[in-house]
C-alpha cells in the first residue's frame, strides 16, 4: 500500500529529526573526566533546577547569571576549570532525589547548586548531610532551612521568606498607615512571606486587620479585592509570584484599586520578571526589593551591561542568585585551596562577598545570606517599570531560631 | 450580592474563551472524527505569535488577525503532513498529536524564552464600567461579546451556507458526500485550518486574560476537553452551553470552595455523562 509506505518514511524521517535534535540539546551539559576530590583541576558541579512550567524562567535567570560568572572567569572557580551538569527536578521531590544520585553517584560532582522549590530543598538536605557534598540554595526560601532543617552543608544565596515578608513593613507602617490587609496564594511559602510580614509590622506599630488566602492559579481576585477594599484599609500587602503574580497586579488596575489604595509588596513586585509584562499596571506599588538593575553600585553597573551584551535583557534577582552563588564558590575554593567539602563549610560559615545586590556575608548561625533590602515605589518612565529607591534597609538578617514555635 | 455578579460575568468571559477554543477542537473531531490534542498549544502559539507582532508596533487587531491567519497556516502544513495518515486510526492520533504537542510547546519556549509574558489590552478596551462600588473591566465584557458573535457566525455558517451544508453532510456520512464528487480531502483540510485558526484566535483574545506562561497549553488543553465531552463530541452549540456552565462553575467555585474548584469541574462532567452519556447535544457516535 503506497499510503502506509508513505507513511513509514515520514515516520522514519521524524525520528530521525527528533534524535538529531535531542543529540544537539545534549551539548549544553557537558559530561566528562573530572576526578572527584580536592586537588584535581577540573571541578564538576551539578544543578538541580525545575525547568519545566512556570519556574522556568527562574531557572534559566540562575543559569545565565552562573554562566556569565564563570565566562567573566575563564570558566574557572578557585583556579579549577568547571564543567556543568544541569538536571531538571520538575519542582516534584521524588524527581529532585533520582537527579540528586544520578549527580552525586554517577556523575560524582563535587558541589551541587539548586534548587528552585522550598519542598524539593527539604528533600534534599538530607541527603547532603550523608554525603557530606556541599549544596549552594540559589533559590529556595523555605524559612525551615535556616531553623529547623540548617545543615552544615547548605548554605543560601538567595533570601528567606522571612527576609522578603519582613523588609519593608517598618517603612510601610511610618510611612503609609498602620491599618493593613495581607494577601497570599495559600501555600507554605505565602504563609511563611505573611507571618513575618505580621510580626514587623506589629512590631511598628501596625495593626493586621485582615489576612485572605486564595488558592494557587486563581483566575480572578475580583471577590479578594473587593472584601479588602470594603474594610478601607490604608495598604494592602501582598505577595504572590508567577503568573498568579502578573494576574493579581494587573486586576488590581482593572478593578480600580490602583491609586485609590495603597499597595506594598514583597519583592517579586519590583522585580523584572513581574514588573516587565505588567508594565504601566505596576506602577506605585511599593516593594522591598533586594535587587534591581538600577541599583547605584560598581559591580552592578558591570554586571547589568556584561548581562544585557550577553543575553540581550536586563537582569533580575535570579540571574543575581545565579551569579552571587558562582562568586560565592570561587571566593570559597580559592580559600579553602580545594574542593573538599570539610575544608569548604569551614570558609562558607560566615563568608563574606560583594554582590551586584551589595554586600553580601553569609551568617553563620543560620546558613542564610544577610543582606540589604531596598524600599521601592516603581514608576512607568519610557515604557518600563524603574523601581526608584527611596530607603535602604541594610543589613537584614533573620531570627537564629524560629519565633513561632 | 454585587460580589457574586461580578464573579459571573467573569465566569462567563472565561467561558466565552473557552467556547472558542472548545469550539474547534470540537467541529475537528465531529467533522474529521481527529482527535487533536496539540490544539492547546495552537492556542499558546496564537498568543505568542499577536505578542511579537505587538512587540513590533502592531496594533492589536492588526496582530489578531495576521495571528489567527498564521496559526491556520500551520494547521493547514500539519494536516496535510501528517494528520491525514492517521483518519480513521485513533491510538496514532492521540500519539501524534500529543508528541506535536510537547515540540511544539518546546518549539514556543525555543523562540520566545520562559519568561512570562501579557498581551496588553487593546486601547479602545482598556477601562473599566462601574457597576455600583465595584469597578468591572470592559475587556472582560468584550469577551462576553465575542463569543456570542463567534456563535452566530457559526450558525449562519452551518445552517445558511453551501460549506455548512456539506460539512453537515461529511459528518453523517463521508462516503457518500465523497460520491458525489466534493473533494473531501479539500473540506478536511479547511476544516482543520478553521479550528486551528479559532485555537489562535482565542489564544490571543485569551492573552489579556490569563496571560502567557508555559504550560498554558496543557491547562487549557485539559479544560477544552472537558468542555467539549460535556457538550456533546462535535457539537458546538453543546460546547457554547457546556463553556459556559464550567466558565461560572468554576470562577465561583474558586471564590467559594477554593479547594473543591477543579473537583466540582469533573463532579459536573461526571453528572452530565451519567444523565446524556452523548453529552449534552452530543448524538450516538457512530
Amino acid at each position: 500500500m503506497k499510503k502506509l509506505r508513505r507513511f513509514k518514511a515520514s515516520g522514519l524521517i521524524i525520528i530521525a529529526l527528533l534524535l538529531f535534535i535531542t543529540g544537539c540539546s545534549q551539548t549544553r551539559s557537558s559530561s566528562g573526566n573530572g576526578k572527584k576530590g580536592g586537588e584535581s583541576d577540573t571541578i564538576k558541579i551539578g544543578f538541580i533546577l525545575s525547568q519545566t512550567g512556570t519556574f522556568a524562567p527562574l531557572s534559566d535567570g540562575i543559569l545565565n547569571g552562573f554562566k556569565l560568572y564563570l565566562e567573566e572567569h575563564d570558566g574557572k572557580l578557585g583556579g579549577k576549570k568547571v564543567q556543568i551538569k544541569v538536571e531538571d527536578d520538575e519542582a516534584n521531590p521524588q524527581v529532585a532525589l533520582r537527579k540528586y544520585r544520578q549527580l552525586v553517584h554517577s556523575e560524582k560532582v563535587d558541589i551541587l547548586v539548586g534548587p528552585i522549590s522550598s519542598s524539593v530543598v527539604y528533600a534534599l538536605r538530607d541527603e547532603v548531610e550523608k554525603d557530606k557534598i556541599v549544596l549552594i540554595d540559589a533559590n529556595a526560601a523555605g524559612d525551615d532551612l535556616a531553623w529547623s532543617k540548617k545543615s552544615d552543608y547548605v548554605y543560601r544565596t538567595s533570601f528567606s521568606n522571612w527576609q522578603n515578608g519582613s523588609s519593608a513593613a517598618k517603612y510601610l507602617a511610618n510611612n503609609i498607615g498602620k491599618k493593613a490587609v495581607v494577601m497570599a496564594p495559600d501555600y507554605p511559602a505565602g504563609k511563611e512571606v505573611i507571618r513575618a510580614f505580621k510580626e514587623a509590622f506589629k512590631a511598628a506599630g501596625g495593626e493586621v486587620v485582615n489576612e485572605l488566602y486564595p488558592k494557587l492559579d486563581t483566575n480572578d481576585f475580583a471577590p479578594y479585592l473587593q472584601e479588602t477594599a470594603a474594610l478601607e484599609p490604608d495598604l494592602i500587602y501582598a505577595f504572590f509570584t508567577g503568573s498568579d503574580g502578573i494576574r493579581f497586579v494587573t486586576q488590581y488596575k482593572e478593578f480600580g484599586l490602583q491609586g485609590k489604595i495603597p499597595l506594598g509588596g514583597a519583592l517579586e513586585f519590583g522585580d523584572e520578571l513581574i514588573t516587565q509584562p505588567t508594565g504601566e499596571a505596576a506602577e506605585g506599588i511599593i516593594a522591598g526589593i533586594n535587587y534591581s538593575p538600577n541599583l547605584d553600585n560598581e559591580i552592578n553597573k558591570k554586571f547589568v551591561k556584561a548581562y544585557q551584551q550577553k543575553y540581550n535583557k536586563l537582569p533580575n534577582i535570579f540571574s543575581v542568585e545565579g551569579y552571587d552563588s558562582a562568586t560565592i564558590l570561587d571566593k570559597a575554593i580559592t580559600e579553602a585551596g580545594s574542593t573538599e567539602s570539610a575544608k569548604l563549610i569551614k570558609i562558607l560559615k560566615g563568608i563574606s562577598f560583594d554582590s551586584p545586590r551589595g554586600p553580601i556575608t553569609i551568617d553563620p548561625e543560620t546558613n542564610n545570606p544577610i543582606q540589604n533590602f531596598y524600599i521601592a515605589v516603581n514608576r512607568y518612565q519610557n515604557n518600563a517599570i524603574v523601581p526608584e529607591v527611596i530607603e535602604t534597609v541594610e543589613k537584614v538578617t533573620m531570627p537564629k531560631t524560629s519565633p513561632f514555635e | 450580592m454585587s460580589i457574586f455578579f461580578v464573579q459571573l460575568l467573569t465566569g462567563i468571559a472565561y467561558g466565552m474563551l473557552y467556547f472558542m477554543i472548545a469550539a474547534g477542537l470540537t467541529i475537528i473531531l465531529g467533522v474529521m472524527n481527529v482527535v487533536n490534542l496539540a490544539h492547546g498549544t495552537l492556542f499558546m502559539l496564537g498568543a505568542y505569535i499577536a505578542f511579537s507582532f505587538i512587540s513590533n508596533e502592531l496594533n492589536f487587531w492588526l496582530a489578531l488577525l495576521l495571528s489567527v491567519f498564521c496559526t491556520a497556516i500551520c494547521g493547514v502544513i500539519l494536516e496535510k503532513l501528517l494528520i491525514k495518515y492517521v483518519y480513521g486510526k485513533e491510538l496514532e492520533q492521540v500519539l501524534l498529536t500529543f508528541g506535536l504537542s510537547f515540540i511544539l510547546a518546546d518549539t514556543v519556549e525555543w523562540l520566545w524564552g520562559t519568561e512570562m509574558k501579557t498581551l496588553p489590552v487593546p486601547g479602545l478596551l482598556d477601562g473599566s464600567i462601574s457597576f455600583g462600588d465595584t469597578a468591572f473591566p470592559i475587556y472582560r465584557l468584550f469577551v462576553v461579546l465575542f463569543g456570542c458573535l463567534l456563535a452566530l457566525l457559526l450558525w449562519y455558517l452551518e445552517a445558511r451556507t453551501r460549506i455548512g451544508a456539506i460539512i453537515r453532510a461529511g459528518v453523517d456520512d463521508r462516503e457518500m458526500v465523497g460520491a458525489l464528487g466534493i473533494p473531501v480531502g479539500f473540506v478536511f483540510t479547511g476544516v482543520f485550518a478553521f479550528g486551528a485558526g479559532l485555537a489562535g484566535l482565542s489564544g490571543v483574545l485569551g492573552g489579556p486574560l490569563i496571560g502567557m506562561y508555559t504550560g498554558m497549553d496543557s491547562e487549557i488543553l485539559v479544560t477544552s476537553l472537558i468542555v467539549v465531552v460535556i457538550g456533546g463530541l462535535g457539537s458546538w452549540k453543546g460546547s457554547l452551553i457546556g463553556a459556559v456552565l464550567i466558565g461560572i462553575i468554576e470562577t465561583l467555585g474558586k471564590v467559594w470552595f477554593p479547594s473543591l474548584s477543579m473537583l466540582i469541574v469533573f463532579l459536573l462532567m461526571m453528572v452530565v455523562l451519567i444523565i446524556r452519556p452523548n453529552g449534552l447535544l452530543g448524538r450516538e457516535v457512530a
